[in-house]
């Protein structure tokens, strides 16, 4: 049984030969420059003429329009219908429905912020398609993050989904015991305990041999560590990140000097 | 309790057909090993029993009921199902809690829960240790306590599935009586297992699978001895039964008693 | 000469009052193949443990006597060190498998990756122990894609392509299935041959009779007998101790007290009990 938390696919594109920390970069620049710049339309022209063609670059466009749909416009849609009616701004009443106003000033805040939840929720999707895991966690480990943290991370990808295996197996076996899962909400509330219960226990066991196997491997030498991989870091990557760093700070100098 | 398997055949989600026109009777009382390699759809059989999976085609009837009408937790009441690892079920405070959880889920009465809990500890040597919290005993003894659970809902049907795994001859030795006594008492047991010597000593039947289908169903010293077919399934003979062939002795052999008299 | 050498080793979890380990002298030869067997609770993981240095350094608890291998001593070395010393695998392959890594030939040279191997060295040495246990087609997968016995194997290669110099196994067959089984035990002859000092915990006595060069048996954390595989297994002092005793030792036995074994020895092997009952 195996399955794993991960949104990476592989390809070969510009994008995906990146540094992993460039990725990093330049999806939170994305998120900033929307959030910061003083205009309404920023996060939609940035949606439409970066997030898009980046990856179509990356050679992602499928899955990402896959997620814009399942995820990126019905969660901005949502946003955008909650702010509408339920921010309590400005007076030019466009319509009413039932007891809620949209105003025009509601409906420019409810634009502004729902792109901007948009291009935020867009840009993890492109930088989590393009960036594998494994290479994000080597690279920051390489520049000073410390190794614990990385593993943690990285092993919750793969061990959760296990996990989820594991409460399956406990559920059977729980209900073999006659344990009622199927009938009412307080008999299935009830079923909690039974179900929690073996999985953190015997996850306790577990975290203890799987502790004790990584350090027979090694894990808290205090030995330099290398990597099998070899993360590339040209000097193309390097100017990128400073440049995408003045694009965030430029903006946000326009937006104190404009307001 | 007879357990009735009519034509059955069950298809995973995603395609992938695990249960092949299965056909058979397990009669009241009868002690019954299941082998063979896996992905033969050993467990896979046997989780239709207590209602874990539903056929995709065909019926099993477990004595009058048929298992598509009846809720897991009602089948339960005629099947006890022992899982392999014991840690996948314990959760209580102490070992006593822990094994009235299924006769409680069952409805018995507080007179009849204690009676089934002292005599499911008393058949696992664990009459000592109601106090103590089931994982503060060892892998060995939370596999008795899981045993016990299930033996205390006093269920006509018990099915073990792989009791022996990581198990020492101590640990055998004590479930092979915990089966011994449950057969004397009548009770159906079922189990699956790839351990051949421990299954060549303790059951009467043997039910050899194979992709999906039954390849070998008969008596003991039938099957065990048909040992082409058995490497199929990648199954080894016990090995006395591998010594008395060596032997040329005439019948197959199957434990040391049948050993000893044919030599 | 004696590369593992423990001398009068007592050792007591935290929070026990009784000592899992009591008065252990065992020395093991290079390139032997140790088997210890016991019953359940006899100390044998314990031991495994102190062998590879997570008795006392991972468990803490109260560890008396001397445990060296390769003439240093496990109490004043770092656990991180000793773990190249001696390599330790146990039953549940799951959970040696570190989550860490997507690929199987990434899960085998984390253990280099930790302990600062260049990268160059790093291939060579995981592509060799993927030859030498047989899993070089495995190298793409994802650990947890494979069986039982694949994952075990994976686990034992992990270990061994950190070349240490003893390798510590506890029960490595005991949750496989028969391929399984067959698979682990393959590369462990193999290590065994090619020269790799050995300890390994089995319950399986039928397997240990045909390899092992000598079997320690444990009984409630001491040693009770340290011999030739056919003393120790034959011994009437494992009777009524909880040890597996071989099915063909045990009819044997049984034979011989109806008159029906007349040869000295009692059989530990198929081979053995055919011959001997041949009339």
């Amino acid at each position: 049984m195996h399955g794993r938390l991960s949104f990476y696919v592989r390809r070969d594109s510009a994008i995906h030969h990146l540094n992993p920390l460039t990725k990093v970069v330049l999806a939170l620049s994305i998120i900033l420059v929307a959030f910061i710049a003083p205009w309404d339309w920023t996060a939609t022209l940035l949606f439409f003429l970066v997030i898009v063609p980046l990856c179509f670059a990356g050679k992602v466009s499928r899955e990402f329009f896959r997620s814009a749909t399942r995820l990126i416009i019905p969660a901005s849609g949502f946003i955008f219908i909650m702010q509408a009616f339920f921010q309590p701004v400005g007076q030019d009443i466009i319509f009413k429905f039932w007891f809620l106003d949209v105003t025009q000033e509601s409906l420019i805040f409810a634009f502004r912020t729902s792109t901007r939840i948009a291009v935020m929720i867009s840009s993890f999707t492109f930088f989590l398609l393009t960036t594998h895991p494994s290479e994000l966690m080597s690279d920051l480990t390489r520049r000073g993050l410390p190794g614990q943290f990385a593993y943690v991370i990285i092993s919750s990808l793969q061990i959760l989904p296990q996990m989820q295996a594991k409460a399956q197996t406990i559920i059977s076996a729980q209900r073999s015991r006659g344990l009622d899962t199927e009938s009412t909400f307080l008999k299935r509330a009830g079923a909690i305990v039974p179900l929690v219960g073996p999985l953190v226990f015997g996850s306790l066991v577990e975290v203890e041999e799987r502790a004790i196997a990584i350090e027979a491997r090694g894990f808290t030498s205090t030995h330099k560590k290398t990597s099998l991989q070899n993360i590339a870091d040209s000097g193309m990557d390097k100017i990128m990140r400073w440049v995408l760093l003045g694009l965030v700070i430029t903006t946000l100098v326009l937006n104190i000097w404009l307001s | 309790m007879r357990i009735e398997i009519k034509d059955l055949q069950f298809s995973y989600p995603a395609g992938v057909q695990a249960l092949d026109n299965i056909s058979l009777i397990i009669e009241s009382g009868e002690q019954v090993a299941i082998v063979g390699q896996n992905g033969a759809g050993k467990t896979t059989l046997v989780r239709h029993f207590n209602g874990l999976l539903q056929p995709t085609s065909g019926e099993i009837k477990i004595g009058d009921w048929n298992t598509r009408k009846q809720s897991v937790a009602k089948l339960a009441s005629r099947i006890g199902y022992v899982f392999q690892n014991p840690d996948e079920q314990l959760f209580s405070r102490n070992v006593k809690t822990e094994v009235a959880f299924g006769p409680k889920n069952l409805g018995y009465s507080n007179e009849q829960v204690e009676a089934l809990i002292n005599e499911a500890l008393e058949m696992t040597e664990l009459s000592n240790e109601t106090e103590t919290n089931p994982y503060d005993l060892s892998p060995t003894w939370r596999k008795m306590v899981a045993i016990a659970s299930i033996i205390a809902m006093d269920t006509p049907i018990v099915i073990f599935d792989e009791p022996t795994t990581g198990q020492d001859a101590a640990n055998i030795a004590r479930i092979a009586n915990v089966i011994k006594t449950l057969r004397e008492r009548g009770k159906t047991v079922i189990t699956i297992t790839h351990d051949i010597d421990f299954c060549a000593e303790n059951f009467e039947r043997v039910i050899a699978m194979a992709k999906g289908k039954i390849l070998l169903d008969g008596k003991a010293n039938e099957i065990l001895g048909q040992e082409e077919i058995l490497a199929t399934t990648y199954v080894d003979p016990p090995q006395l039964t591998r010594l008395g062939k060596k032997l040329g002795l005439k019948s197959t052999i199957i434990n040391e008693a049948e050993f000893l008299n044919s030599i | 000469m004696a590369i593992v050498n423990l001398q009068n080793v007592t050792y007591k979890y935290p929070l026990t009052d009784s000592p899992a380990l009591q008065n252990i002298n065992l020395q093991v030869k290079e390139g032997e193949f140790l088997a210890v067997i016991g019953p359940n609770g006899a100390g044998k993981s314990t031991l495994c443990y102190t062998l590879a240095g997570f008795v006392p350094h991972f468990f803490k608890g109260e560890l008396t006597g001397t445990v060296e291998v390769a003439s240093q001593e496990s109490s004043k070395s770092n656990l991180s060190e000793w773990v190249l010393n001696v390599g330790l695998a146990f039953q549940n392959p799951f959970n040696q498998i570190s989550g860490a890594k997507f690929t199987v030939f990434e899960e085998i040279a984390f253990g280099l990756e930790n302990t600062g191997v260049p990268r160059d060295e790093m291939k060579v040495r995981v592509e060799d122990a993927m030859k030498l246990t047989e899993i070089s087609d495995l190298a793409d997968r994802s650990p947890y894609s494979l069986s039982g016995g694949q994952q075990q194997r994976v686990a034992l290669t992990s270990i061994l392509v950190m070349q240490p110099k003893v390798l510590v196994l506890d029960e490595p067959t005991s949750q496989m299935d028969p391929i399984g089984t067959r698979e682990v035990f393959g590369v462990i002859r193999t290590m065994a041959e090619k020269g790799m000092t050995v300890v390994l915990v089995e319950h399986k006595v039928e397997w240990i009779a045909n390899f092992a060069d000598r079997v320690v048996a444990l009984h409630e954390g001491q040693i009770i007998l340290d011999g030739k595989p056919r003393e120790v297994l034959t011994s009437d002092a494992l009777l009524d101790k909880g040890f597996g005793i071989s099915r063909y030792t045990s009819v044997a036995r049984k034979a011989k007290e109806q008159g029906l074994w007349n040869k000295a020895d009692l059989p530990i092997t198929l081979g053995e009990a055919v011959e001997g009952f041949r009339k």
